[in-house]
């Protein structure tokens, strides 16, 4: 006897069948996971500023994902240009810094040690600092505090 | 006098249960979130970002640091939908 199975109980994971326009140009997707991500998220908006806001002031005008979709290839060929360069130079110490990050829920605060040595590498390579926008001038930025009032717990 | 052995009996129990207990629990997160400790405070952020994750490395706490995704990542994307009227 056949049951009717809805198509949201699938176990094969889906697979959109419609394919893109032969008019649009195919970048491939950034394979990146969270962690390494966020260990990267300051290094990407330093290298990758300008598309990025070329991105957001696009879809501030208007929001249908069909308006911005150049934009968005600049962006994520951005990226990906960053990422190998990153593994390419300072690969030792960005797998650091993301796995302490897994590890510690991906907190930056308890994982200020690879950081540093993953920022003086980036520096040195590529030229890159992590600044964080919106910081108030007159205070160091928290990354830069030598004793810092919140550290994770010691282990 | 003879040390009353006995009245630690409690004592031991006690400790043998809360340190079962607790070494069972810690293996069986550990078992789930591929040997790390599990997230915590997850908001829909997160949640989003495990979900790519889980469609990137097939594990949700699974990581890479690939710059090209793999192949079908591009169209694995699911939006559930609702009717509106």
């Amino acid at each position: 006897m056949s049951t009717f199975h809805d198509g949201s109980t699938s176990t094969h994971p889906y697979k959109e069948p419609s394919p893109l326009p032969s008019s649009i140009p195919k970048v491939d997707e950034l394979g990146t996971t969270s962690a390494p991500l966020k260990s990267a998220a300051f290094f990407i908006g330093a290298y990758c500023k300008d598309y990025n806001e070329d991105f957001m002031l696009c879809k501030a005008e208007n929001r249908d994902p069909a308006h911005c979709l150049k934009e968005g290839r600049r962006v994520t060929r951005c990226a990906q240009d960053l990422i190998t360069k990153m593994r390419e130079n300072c690969l030792k110490q960005f797998d650091e810094h993301w796995s302490c990050l897994e590890a510690n829920n991906q907190e930056y605060y308890r994982c200020r040690k690879p950081e540093r040595t993953l920022n003086k590498c980036m520096f040195e390579k590529l030229g890159l600092t992590k600044t964080i926008p919106g910081s108030p001038p007159s205070q160091k930025p928290i990354h830069e505090v030598e004793k810092p009032v919140f550290t994770g717990v010691q282990k | 006098m003879p040390v009353p052995w006995e009245a630690l009996i409690p004592f031991g129990l006690l400790t043998a249960m809360f340190g079962t207990a607790g070494t069972l629990m810690n293996v069986s997160k550990r078992g789930q979130n591929l040997g790390k400790s599990p997230r915590y405070h997850v908001d829909p952020w997160d949640e989003m970002m495990m979900e790519r994750d889980k469609r990137l490395t097939g594990h949700i706490r699974g990581q890479s640091t690939e710059p090209i995704a793999p192949e079908g990542f591009a169209t694995s994307s699911v939006w559930y939908t609702q009717k509106t009227n």
